[in-house]
């Protein structure tokens, strides 16, 4: 079964892209080509390999984009690679990813780019490499925007780090806006983080643990809202996790700047009391913040200043993660996690639309990525995810297929299974407990 | 008995664990005043004082009140290695479980690791410091100092003058303190403060003149200039303008009033030197008596954790 590009999905509730509309129906896919999106389509006559998946019970949604991946490849293949990464991605019903350039060495040269887009190929798995703004991401130099682009690059971002130099930010605004690539920005001053472990605040206090103050990103944020609008650049913030970023987002986004942002499913499930814990898994970059900050992001997708949710997928080893909270990497892992967590969150208790969440992870991060989005449409390549939504499960440390485990959702009860995912016209995943 | 198996935060013991404590406490500071001071109690008992940062009188504090009970006390100091340099933490805390100890004593510079090494192993902990979390053992014997003074806790004025941000003292005193009825004052500055003061609930003044005359207690913290993210406190001198004690400000206090702090002094930040040399014939100068009575909470505490069945 798996591998094959002849499929029948048959009544399932499809999400119908152009209409955005629920509709039970079959789907037909012949070569890997979506033929036919109808009520009880007739096989009859056609050929004899075709898998009928049985799917009553099932969503089909457009497979998703993640747009904010470590995958770890080249540098650090003992945390993951882009094979399990991509392996990951597909078990959490996602079909495209953008790539973060924080790899060793990192991808701030062509072959790098060309590296990942070879490894892409032959892996037949949709994978957009984000390519370093600044030379080996140190926040001196600006890389060579234009011949990344011809690469094969999709955006530049120094993420994990943020440029303290104003001006060379500017001018890489003012270059990049030629190449029309949007700048995906990690917002930190360093002088409001350093030392920080955990979001300043009562939890902060009582726990002994150094503050990072919301200041550290609403700061760079502002400045780089008026370092976009002189040079016209397009800017994405990135895992955004502030009430404040969110009001100067807001704000910029009223003005006209060509301004996007996401946000993560951990900062959207998470608030700063459950790190009493010391949980290690919980230690993310920005910090997990405040309850009334998290309720600020709810908010912000309900008002349709979010533009797309993405995992931030960061692996890390057992024993970076196995220490002290101070000692401890930042990052958790998310692409097996990303529509649960956020589905469970948003959907299950925010009340906020199956539709706006699908968005969120399909069209939203596409339009910032100026990529196609996956879309159930006919003579489209079948990129499809078939979940579950009644399924809840407590999240275990040993169900995750990547090569790190070091995930925040450890022990949390999360609604909905990915059964089905079908990548690139195949049929690629098939979820054996569902 | 207690009713907690490790002692990781102040919270963690019930009023009625403290009651017992203090007075069990009572019992072990006659033995300290014997010719021939200990008892053999834990005969048998192996403890490990196991300090990955270093520490002169409270390892000392362990290590007496552990020999005076008779067990076996061995120091194992270790050095903060990360784990790209050496040994995890997690494999030496499991070397050390393996030795078949009965109770680990442990000092480490991170906050929150106490509660990471429970979650590891089985032994039973007392925490002698994490980081800027907690130092129960300090509270214990700070709260026992001033029962010896003071008939009662409730409504005793207590002000914590210095670097509240980063101290473990402060966030473990300041509980215990509250939890027993006091009315605490925090004397600092905003550099030296968290940005959300709710988890100490208490009083706040930025100048040391204007509750010196009202106060019982003047608990005053370490003031560690030379650490670099305490980098924005002006200079010693706007310190010692504000926050320090000195001969002027010692006059006004009430009579009765005691002077604590954890140790060690730094004359000239947060005592001056003058006071300092004349605190031998001020009787509610209690430096020093802290230090006696952390032997005989440490040897209540370790009994009631051991031996008391």
């Amino acid at each position: 079964m798996i591998g094959s590009d002849n499929i029948l999905i048959k009544s399932g509730t499809v999400f119908e892209s152009s209409s955005g509309k629920e509709i039970v129906s079959d789907i037909l896919i012949q070569n890997g080509i979506i033929r036919a999106i109808e009520k009880n389509i007739n096989v009859e006559g056609i050929s004899k390999d075709l898998v009928v998946l049985n799917c009553q019970n099932y969503f089909v949604f457009p497979g998703f984009v993640d747009m904010h991946v470590h995958l770890r490849e080249p540098g650090n293949e003992e945390e993951e690679d882009i094979g399990s990464g991509s392996r990951a991605a597909v078990r959490g019903g996602i079909t495209s990813i953008a790539c973060m350039p924080n790899t060793n060495p990192p991808v701030d040269r062509e072959y790098l780019v060309n590296y990942i887009l070879s490894k892409s190929r032959l892996i037949d798995f949709k994978i957009y490499p984000v390519a370093a703004m600044s030379k080996n991401l140190e926040g001196k130099k600006m890389t060579e925007i234009g011949l990344l682009k011809e690469a094969g690059a999709i955006a530049f971002s120094d993420d994990g780090k943020c440029i303290q130099d104003s001006k060379l930010m500017y001018e890489i605004m003012k270059y990049a806006s030629h190449f029309d690539l949007p700048l995906i920005l990690h917002e930190e001053d360093y002088s409001f983080s350093n030392y920080g472990l955990a979001h300043e605040g009562y939890y902060s206090a009582k726990l002994g643990l150094d503050g990072i103050s919301p200041f550290a990103e609403e700061l760079m944020i502002s400045r780089d809202i008026m370092l976009a609008k002189m040079a016209g650049a397009k800017i994405h913030i990135t895992h955004v996790s502030s009430k404040g970023s969110i009001t100067l987002i807001k704000r910029a986004k009223e003005a006209g700047i060509k301004i996007t942002c996401d946000v993560t499913p951990h900062h959207l499930y998470f608030n700063d009391s459950f790190l009493e814990s010391y949980d290690t898994n919980l230690k993310v970059n920005p910090p997990i913040r405040s309850e009334e900050d998290r309720k600020a992001l709810v908010s912000a997708i309900s008002e349709g200043i979010i533009d797309a949710i993405a995992s931030d997928h960061a692996p890390h080893f057992e024993a970076e993660k196995n220490t002290t909270f101070k000692d401890a990497a930042n990052g958790t892992i998310g692409l097996e996690t990303l529509f649960k967590a956020s589905y469970t969150k948003l959907v299950r208790e925010e009340k906020i639309k199956l539709s706006k969440l699908v968005a969120l992870l399909t069209t939203g991060p596409a339009k910032i990525l100026n990529i196609k989005a996956p879309a159930i449409k006919v003579g489209n390549k079948a990129d499809i995810a078939i979940i579950d939504l009644e399924k809840n499960k407590k999240i275990k440390k040993e169900d995750f297929c990547s090569k790190s485990k070091n995930s925040a959702f450890i022990g949390q009860n999360l609604y909905s299974e990915v059964v089905y995912t079908i990548n690139n016209g195949r049929l690629e995943f098939i979820n054996k407990s569902c | 008995m207690l009713s907690t198996k490790n002692i990781i935060s102040i919270d963690d013991l019930s009023i009625d664990d403290i009651n017992l404590i203090m007075e069990n406490a009572d019992s072990f500071y006659e033995v300290l005043g014997r010719e021939f001071k200990k008892v053999p109690t834990l005969r048998g008992k192996t403890i490990i004082n196991l300090f990955f940062e270093s520490s002169t009188r409270t390892r000392t504090s362990f290590e007496i009140a552990a020999k005076r009970l008779s067990a076996d006390m061995i120091n194992f100091s270790a050095s903060t290695s990360s784990l790209k340099k050496g040994e995890s933490i997690i494999d030496t805390l499991k070397t050390i479980q393996s030795m078949m100890i009965d109770l680990l004593i442990m000092r480490h510079s991170d906050s929150g690791v106490m509660n990471f090494i429970a979650g590891n192993i089985d032994v039973p902990l007392i925490n002698a410091g994490d980081g800027k979390h907690q130092h129960p053992t300090q509270a214990l014997l700070d709260l026992y100092t001033i029962k010896k003074s003071f008939k009662d806790f409730k409504g005793l004025k207590v002000a914590i003058a210095g670097d509240i941000l980063n101290s473990r003292v402060a966030r473990s005193d300041i509980k215990l303190f509250k939890r027993m009825g006091m009315d605490v004052t925090i004397v600092s500055a905003p550099m030296l403060l968290p940005e959300n003061l709710e988890y100490f609930d208490s009083n706040y003044v930025y100048d040391i003149d204007k509750i010196i005359e009202d106060i019982d207690i003047l608990y005053m913290l370490r003031m560690q200039f030379e650490r670099q993210d305490r980098k924005y406190y002006p200079s010693i001198k706007e310190y010692n303008r504000f926050l320090s004690l000195n001969m002027e400000r010692l006059k006004k206090m009430k009579r009765g009033s005691l002077i604590m702090h954890a140790g060690p002094v730094i004359r000239g930040i947060e005592i001056s030197e003058n006071v300092m040399n004349y605190a031998e014939n001020y009787s509610g100068f209690k430096i020093n008596t802290q230090v006696t009575n952390g032997v005989a909470v440490r040897m209540a505490l370790i009994y009631l954790m051991l031996g008391s069945t």
